[in-house]
């Protein structure tokens, strides 16, 4: 069954249409990722589930019900905000019984639901604490807290992990996913971090100028990003993107990389010398220190070690930067001289003019 | 250079007291004024040493007036009394009136709840007499004329564009969030309201409740012109005191102290918010 | 789109008002004491237009603009709108100049400046009525303080509000003492929220004093002095309380500003007509005054917002 289904959604402030035909489909117990930059959308599209924004055109049905009309009080969703939005005036205890006072009336069960929920997420010591005598993390917890308490059909989530610390976003990234597993319930959860995203999605939704850029799972988002946009903002560190002309030889076609010919795709042939952009991602190149036929030569420009990883800055002889990233400790030290070896099947190519992918086997530009 | 900070500073030193004086003078007066008797109001050259007596305040509370000529009625004590009923009663219909205006207004920006708005401004500044002269022909047909009612209904002329306005702000201030996730966590618009918008601003609207009593108790045009001689405040009250009992130098000074004493007290402890209040929101002090 | 309580049932039955509606709904009571301002306005206006005496109730009529014509042959018209205009002119130019010489000089952040600047707002606590009164004491001939003082100065017989040629000046300096205060606490606070990064650029480059006052904090402090004084030469062009209960506009006709002198043509000579047509052009002046100040005063409380 679909859990949330929202059916041409158009939104306009002032003249400036913030959203702009929109349509996503999320199956019920799925966590659906609103992923953009800010002023994508997401927050207006979340508060429009929500029903605290009405849309000016199209359809918002939650669990087979059109929510035409229904205040937000009825909706039976639940909402963690980015800034947390706790009642100042009330303690963490108020804050998270505010959300089911209303529906129930039982004061033992109703006290039994929030102590359960603060155990969960470790705030049962601070229940009493006005917000303002909470840390950060304690308030993202209370806010996550207010959200859950209801047992919620519909969970919207807007970056609530945006506004705390380092430390806490990894450890919430990774308790996140178990507890909405838990919970069982249809998510949908807006951020801008690619990590959240690809962690915790079953679908992502990347939004850009209130228009879908592309839908999928985290793996087709990463693999075959629709456009070079899309393909820079997923992945850590960022996708080398090339300026390169395919041509077409005996052998099939190719883009040349510091003279060497690499070959890609042959069905890429219809883009033969069109202006395109060669996406490669940094952890799909291998180095080495012996050179081979098609290997590129470079010169190692800087190296980064990083927890997991050690990322390495190169610089071919045609003066190129190439990134590339290895599993940490699995390679010696590496400097001066070195070659690339690229796999032509995990290249992807890109229109230059319009930054759209390049699909081999459509013969034509995704999205 | 040091010499000059030094002349510097004591120049600043006497301005400052000049200007103390000048503006603290006629307070103290007329308190040491209050505290004597007639006698020695009149002397010549006036000094500072006195006996203090309270007489002039036991005559006002008690409402006779003693004079050597015969005993006179002084209707002051209900004149402030009027002054409390007009002002807090004003006040409280602003609030009734203008707390949930002035939510929506802030909440729900239409053309139509501008215009509205606007309107009130600018009634603040409009003659007051301009609507104050029809109303005592409007006034004698509707037999509104001697109620405490119609001028409380009058006294919205001032009181609500202050409430409307400045707790607007009060409303604008609170992250439109928190009333979401409120709403979002089952309760209607109303209840948000009660429970969320209000309390958060309950400092602002304590604050332009105070001012709009002290504006509504220093009025004077409008009860002079619609009030009937038993539902006058102070301000006119004292007004035709002086010219009812002469010479009673002592008493009329008393009663001023006594009429400006309540406006003193509450701008004393609503200073944090007079600033925002005199200029209707515009300035935060 | 359709009426959206035709969408499904929500899961309570309960009375509903549509969210469309119920901002003016509240709004409503506001309206309301709006229209019942405006009623009284419109009546004003229609008076204006009339011959209107209590007095020859039988001769009502309208004469429509020979009211206003009258005013253009009327001494006693120039007279109010001079009286008026010199009284808003020399009252709020006095106050400007001493509020802002006040702010600046407690302008520091001191617990002592504190306290000064919240003594000095007691005179503008004070209805003005009870101001005037106090004055009225401080100046009587008899055994005012202010009138012994003059004396000690070596001026006998300086009476005040009662004498033609000092009532304007006594009346000023009660306006002053009353309103003063309200220029200086609002340039204060205008003072208090400039930016001081400029300041100290200015003191580390060793600009001189002088310098600094005329081209940054004056041009800086702009906003709101306009705002200050727009809010008060409104409110003192249509001054009443003060002059009403010191010399009802008097001696003679030399104090009949515009609102005395409506009271007076009302309830002493009952001329209605006349009356509504003097206040209809008080009005006009200040709904021209209040435009310019309402855009000034917009932008200032965007600002503190």
């Amino acid at each position: 069954m679909s859990g949330l289904d929202l059916r041409g959604i158009v939104k306009r402030y002032k003249g400036d249409t913030v959203l702009d035909d929109v349509n996503i489909s999320v199956q019920t117990g799925e966590t659906l990722v609103l992923f953009g930059p800010s002023g994508a959308g997401k927050t207006v599209l979340l508060r429009m589930i929500a029903g605290v924004i009405d849309p000016d055109e199209g359809q918002i049905i939650v669990h087979g019900r059109d929510m035409q009309g229904v205040d937000p009080e009825d909706r039976g969703v639940g909402m963690a905000f980015q800034n947390f939005a706790l009642y100042p005036h009330m303690t963490a205890y108020r804050n998270i019984a505010s959300s089911i006072e209303v529906t129930e009336k039982s004061k033992q069960k109703l006290d039994d639901a929030v102590q359960g929920v603060a155990r969960l997420l470790k705030i049962d010591q601070v229940l009493d604490h006005a917000p303002r005598a909470l840390s950060n993390g304690q308030k993202q917890r209370t806010a996550l807290a207010r959200a859950l308490v209801g047992s919620p059909s519909l969970l919207l989530l807007d970056d609530p992990l945006r506004n705390v610390d380092a430390k806490l976003r990894f450890e919430m990234r990774i308790e996140l996913p178990a507890l909405l597993a838990r919970q069982g319930t249809t998510v949908v959860y807006v951020t801008q971090d690619y990590k959240e995203a690809m962690a915790l999605a079953d679908q992502i939704v990347v939004l850009n100028t209130g228009r879908i850029q592309q839908s999928g799972t985290p793996a087709d988002v990463y693999l075959t990003p629709a456009n070079t946009e899309i393909a820079q903002q997923f992945g850590d560190p960022a996708i080398n993107l090339l300026d390169v002309t395919p041509q077409q030889d005996d052998h099939g076609v190719y883009v040349s990389l510091s003279d060497k010919k690499l070959y890609i795709d042959s069905a890429f042939g219809p883009w033969c010398n069109t202006p395109c952009v060669l996406g490669i991602r940094p952890e799909t190149l291998r180095l080495s220190t012996v050179a081979s036929a098609a290997s590129i030569p470079a010169s190692v420009e800087a190296v980064t070690p990083l927890n997991e990883k050690t990322v390495t800055l190169l610089r071919t002889a045609g003066g190129r930067e190439l990134l590339v990233s290895r599993p940490a400790g699995t390679d010696e030290d590496l400097s001066g001289q070195v070659f690339i070896e690229v796999s032509n099947e995990s290249v992807m190519l890109f229109d230059k003019r319009t930054g759209s992918r390049l699909d081999a086997h459509q013969q034509e530009a995704v999205a | 250079m040091r010499e000059n900070s030094l002349i510097e500073s004591w120049l600043r030193g006497i301005a400052i007291a000049v200007v103390i004086l000048f503006f603290m003078f006629p307070i103290v007066w007329i308190i040491l004024m209050s505290f004597q008797t007639n006698e020695t109001i009149l002397r010549i050259p006036p000094s500072v040493v006195f006996e203090p007596t309270l007489d002039n305040y036991r005559a006002l509370i008690t409402g006779k007036l003693e004079t050597n000529a015969a005993s006179l009625d002084i209707a002051f004590m209900r004149n402030l009394g009027n002054s409390v009923l007009l002002s807090v009663g004003a006040v409280a219909l602003a609030l009734i009136l203008g707390v949930p205006a002035a939510y929506s207004f802030a909440r729900h920006k239409t053309r139509f709840s501008e215009d509205i708005a606007f309107t009130l401004l600018s009634f603040r500044f409009a003659p007051p007499l301009l609507v104050l002269l029809p109303l005592t022909i409007y006034f004698q047909k509707l037999g509104l004329s001697d109620t405490y009612f119609g001028l409380i209904w009058v006294y919205q002329l001032i009181c609500l564009p202050l409430i409307l306005w400045i707790v607007r702000g009060y409303f604008e201030d609170i992250s439109e969030d928190v009333e979401y996730a409120y709403r979002i966590g089952g309760h209607s618009w109303f209840s948000t309201f009660r429970k969320i918008a209000v309390p958060l601003a309950g400092p602002g609207i304590a604050a332009a409740g105070l001012l709009a009593f002290i504006f509504a108790w220093n009025n004077f045009i409008f009860a002079l012109v619609l009030a009937s001689a038993d539902k006058q405040p102070v301000t006119v009250g004292a007004l035709a005191f002086v010219t009812a009992s002469g010479i009673q130098y002592g008493q009329i000074a008393a009663a001023i102290v006594l009429s400006i004493t309540p406006t003193l007290l509450l701008a004393l402890y609503a200073q944090k918010y007079l600033v925002e209040g005199l200029s209707l929101g515009a300035v935060k002090g | 789109m359709s009426d959206h309580s035709l969408a499904s049932p929500p899961p309570k039955r309960r009375f509903r008002i549509g969210r469309r509606v119920l901002p003016y709904l509240l709004s409503m009571p506001a309206l309301l004491v709006c229209i019942g301002i405006l009623v009284p306005f419109v009546t004003a206006a229609l008076y204006s237009l009339q011959r209107y005496r209590l007095s020859q109730p039988w001769a009502r009529k309208y004469n429509w603009g020979e009211n206003y014509l009258n005013f253009l042959s009327d001494p006693s018209f120039w007279n109010t709108l001079k009286i008026s205009l010199v009284y808003a002119g020399t009252t709020v130019t006095l106050e400007l100049f001493l509020g802002l010489g006040i702010a600046l000089l407690l302008q520091k952040r001191t617990r002592f400046n504190n306290f000064v600047s919240i003594m000095l707002l007691m005179p503008l606590m004070t209805a003005p009525v009870l101001a005037a009164l106090m004055w009225k004491l401080m100046t009587n001939s008899g055994f005012g303080i202010l009138s012994y003082m003059v004396s000690l100065l070596g001026i006998q017989d300086f009476r005040w509000a009662s004498s033609p040629d000092t009532a304007l000046l006594t009346v000023v300096l009660v306006d002053i003492w009353v309103y003063t205060p309200f220029i200086m606490i609002l340039l204060l606070a205008g003072l208090r929220s400039l930016p001081s990064q400029p300041f100290e650029a200015a003191a580390l480059d060793g600009v001189p004093r002088t310098f600094v006052f005329w081209k940054i904090t004056l041009p800086m402090l702009m906003p709101y002095i306009l705002t200050a004084t727009l809010f008060r030469l409104l409110d003192s062009i249509q001054q009443f309380d003060i002059i009403y209960a010191m010399t009802q506009g008097g001696p003679g006709d030399k104090l009949t500003v515009f609102q005395v002198e409506a009271y007076l043509n009302f309830f002493q000579s009952t001329n209605i007509g006349r009356s509504a047509a003097l206040m209809m052009i008080l009005w006009a002046i200040t709904f021209v005054l209040s435009n310019i100040f309402i855009k000034n005063w917009l932008k200032l409380r965007e600002r503190a917002r």
